[in-house]
């Protein structure tokens, strides 16, 4: 894009772009240089041998595994139905949607407390995994009907004058061409949903159902304010994320520019 | 999935279409089957919900409750008018404003100057790369206890600052109502630079270079052409962010409650952290909550539509030649 035809110019270039980056960079180093401070590595010995940490980390999993799901398997059917199917009176029923798109989640919380309260769901991973599953359909919903309109209709026609059900068309032709897209909706669920904190925090109050977000907070008691043992247990939080960002790049990116472009 | 696929393989190839879907083969002009029941799910989960929640929040915001069991006294609009005449209602909205603009501004320089250098012959562009975005996939609860260090007293830009010789600027900026929401600020402006790179590095690529040639054989600086011809090509992108920003503000609570719990004085509260702490702190009325709740959905429905409404009619008269 900027062009530099001298060596002069690419060196200039270099340096605006790495000078660009330093403030980024002053949060991760300040984290790693903290964690090491006082006992070493001995914080994150200490950090791991923690009970329950693990636990952490498999409740996420829970929470953003079953989210996947549902949102995976509501928004392609839904998709298909808005995209391929005939109903009356469609857009309606499609704006009713979209109407939530832009909802915060903090608007839920006063009800869904209160909702939560009463039916004692308060402490149950549904209490986290439902609303972040009805947050995102309409979105998901939003650019997977817009993938799948690009899909010629033929291809269903065909499918459907060789004797295949709506149930067969959905899981053979629709899903498998979906893929793509597909890919980039996992991904954007799996972001939001493992990094989701007020739900969880509202919602999931035993230390015992904690998930990767609320990790500092169960260090900050555990630890009386060691904060090199606090900022350990932020590292290895972090880890995962960013191993699983550089290992699929491509995939993350779209993912993400899934959510705005459309 | 396999086995339902085989499974429904087995019976439905000569078939006529059944089930959930199609009801209505027998009408020959409406050949393709009803699909009510294939989005059944996902409304009943989305709409349904949602509806219930934001129904349910408007009930509640005319009754002062603490929640739990305890008894609910109906008050009217008490708690609408406790939100307009509550100075810190007005605190958290100014300061959602001020992040709303800072923010969206810092990205959409931030994103779009990161884009134009990756799109340029840089070395390593891929690590530099890596560094911006990793902010935007690390929750943001994960990365605040390191927020806190660099901002505290001993912390990293202090100790930046002295050894720049600008000690008399160090302070304790997390401590004071005037530095608390400049730190909430740059924090954000950290954590959300990335995604307006990675929006704009794609929307970049999409550009037609001929266009780029002619203005630079125009004679078009670098910085010139970045803003005044990529830029307003990306508008769609612009106005996204602008839609995903405000409604970010709107809600912000993460960084907020993590780092400064919205004080000291409430200086640096947003709306998220004042609806956190009337749901589910020590001094709550989930009433006034649901007020708040009301009133900030409100706020998020017309500034999006009001958005979307001016970016389309600009990207209209923009499109307009184009299409021809």
């Amino acid at each position: 894009m900027f062009e530099a035809r001298t060596i002069r110019g690419r060196l200039l270039l270099q340096l605006v772009a790495t000078i660009a980056v330093v403030p980024f960079l002053i949060p991760v180093v300040t984290m790693v240089a903290r964690s090491l401070s006082g006992s070493g590595w001995a914080n994150y010995a200490a950090v791991l041998a923690v009970p329950g940490f693990a636990r952490f980390f498999l409740n996420s999993a829970i929470v953003a595994g079953a989210s996947i799901l549902i949102i995976y398997l509501a928004t392609m059917a839904a998709s298909y139905g808005f995209s391929k199917l005939r109903i009356r009176r469609k857009e309606i029923f499609f704006w009713l949607m979209m109407a939530a798109l832009t909802l915060p989640e903090v608007v839920l919380i006063a009800p869904l407390y209160a909702t939560a309260v009463r039916l004692g769901l308060l402490g149950t991973f549904w209490a986290v995994i439902l609303p972040i599953a009805a947050l995102q359909i309409p979105f998901t919903v939003l650019i997977t009907r817009g993938y799948i309109d690009g899909i010629p209709d033929a291809l269903f026609e065909a499918a459907r004058l060789d004797g295949a059900s709506t149930w067969r068309v959905f899981w053979s032709v629709l899903i498998p061409l979906a893929r793509p897209m597909a890919v980039a909706l996992i991904i954007l669920v799996l972001i939001n949903s493992w990094n989701a904190y007020l739900l969880p925090k509202v919602f999931l109050i035993n230390d015992d159902m904690g998930v990767v977000t609320l990790l500092p907070e169960f260090f900050r008691r555990q630890y009386n304010d060691d904060t090199p043992k606090i900022l350990a247990a932020a590292v290895v939080t972090a880890i995962p994320t960013v191993i699983a960002y550089v290992a699929l790049q491509k995939q993350f990116e779209r993912g993400m520019a899934a959510g705005a472009i459309k | 999935m396999t086995a339902t696929t085989s499974a429904l393989r087995g019976r439905a190839t000569p078939a006529p279409t059944r089930g959930s879907g199609g009801r209505s083969t027998s009408k020959a002009a409406r050949l393709i089957p009803s699909g009510i029941a294939w989005i059944l799910p996902a409304f009943t989960i989305s709409v349904g919900l949602i509806y219930y929640c934001i129904g349910y929040s408007g009930y509640l915001s005319f009754f002062d409750w603490t929640g739990g069991r305890s008894p609910m006294f109906p008050v009217g609009i008490d708690n609408y008018v406790r939100a307009f005449t509550d100075p810190i209602f007005w605190t958290a909205l100014r300061n959602t404003l001020i992040y709303f603009v800072v923010v969206f501004a810092v990205q959409v320089v931030g994103g779009l100057l990161f884009a134009a250098l990756m799109h340029s012959r840089i070395f390593v562009a891929s690590v530099y790369k890596v560094i911006i975005v990793i902010p935007v996939v690390v929750a943001p609860a994960t990365l605040a206890p390191a927020h806190i260090q660099v901002w505290q007293t001993d912390g990293t830009v202090n100790q930046i600052l002295k050894t720049l010789g600008l000690g008399d600027v160090a302070q304790a900026w997390l401590g004071q109502s005037t530095t608390s929401l400049i730190v909430v600020t740059l924090v954000g402006c950290f954590g959300s630079v990335g995604f307006g790179f990675i929006l704009y590095f794609a929307g970049m690529s999409q550009i037609d270079p001929e266009m780029i040639e002619a203005a630079r054989v125009d004679g078009a600086s670098n910085l010139r052409m970045l803003f005044s011809i990529v830029l307003p090509n990306l508008r769609p992108i612009t106005i996204s962010l602008a839609i995903l920003n405000f409604i970010t503000a709107l809600k912000l609570f993460d960084n907020v409650w993590l780092i400064t719990q919205g004080g000291p004085a409430h200086s640096s509260e947003f709306l998220g952290t004042l609806i956190y702490a009337q749901t589910a702190g020590t001094s709550r009325n989930v009433g006034y909550a649901s007020a708040l709740s009301v009133i900030l959905l409100i706020i998020a429905i017309s500034v999006s539509i009001a958005i979307q409404r001016r970016g389309r009619e600009r990207a209209v008269k923009l499109e307009e030649p184009a299409d021809v």
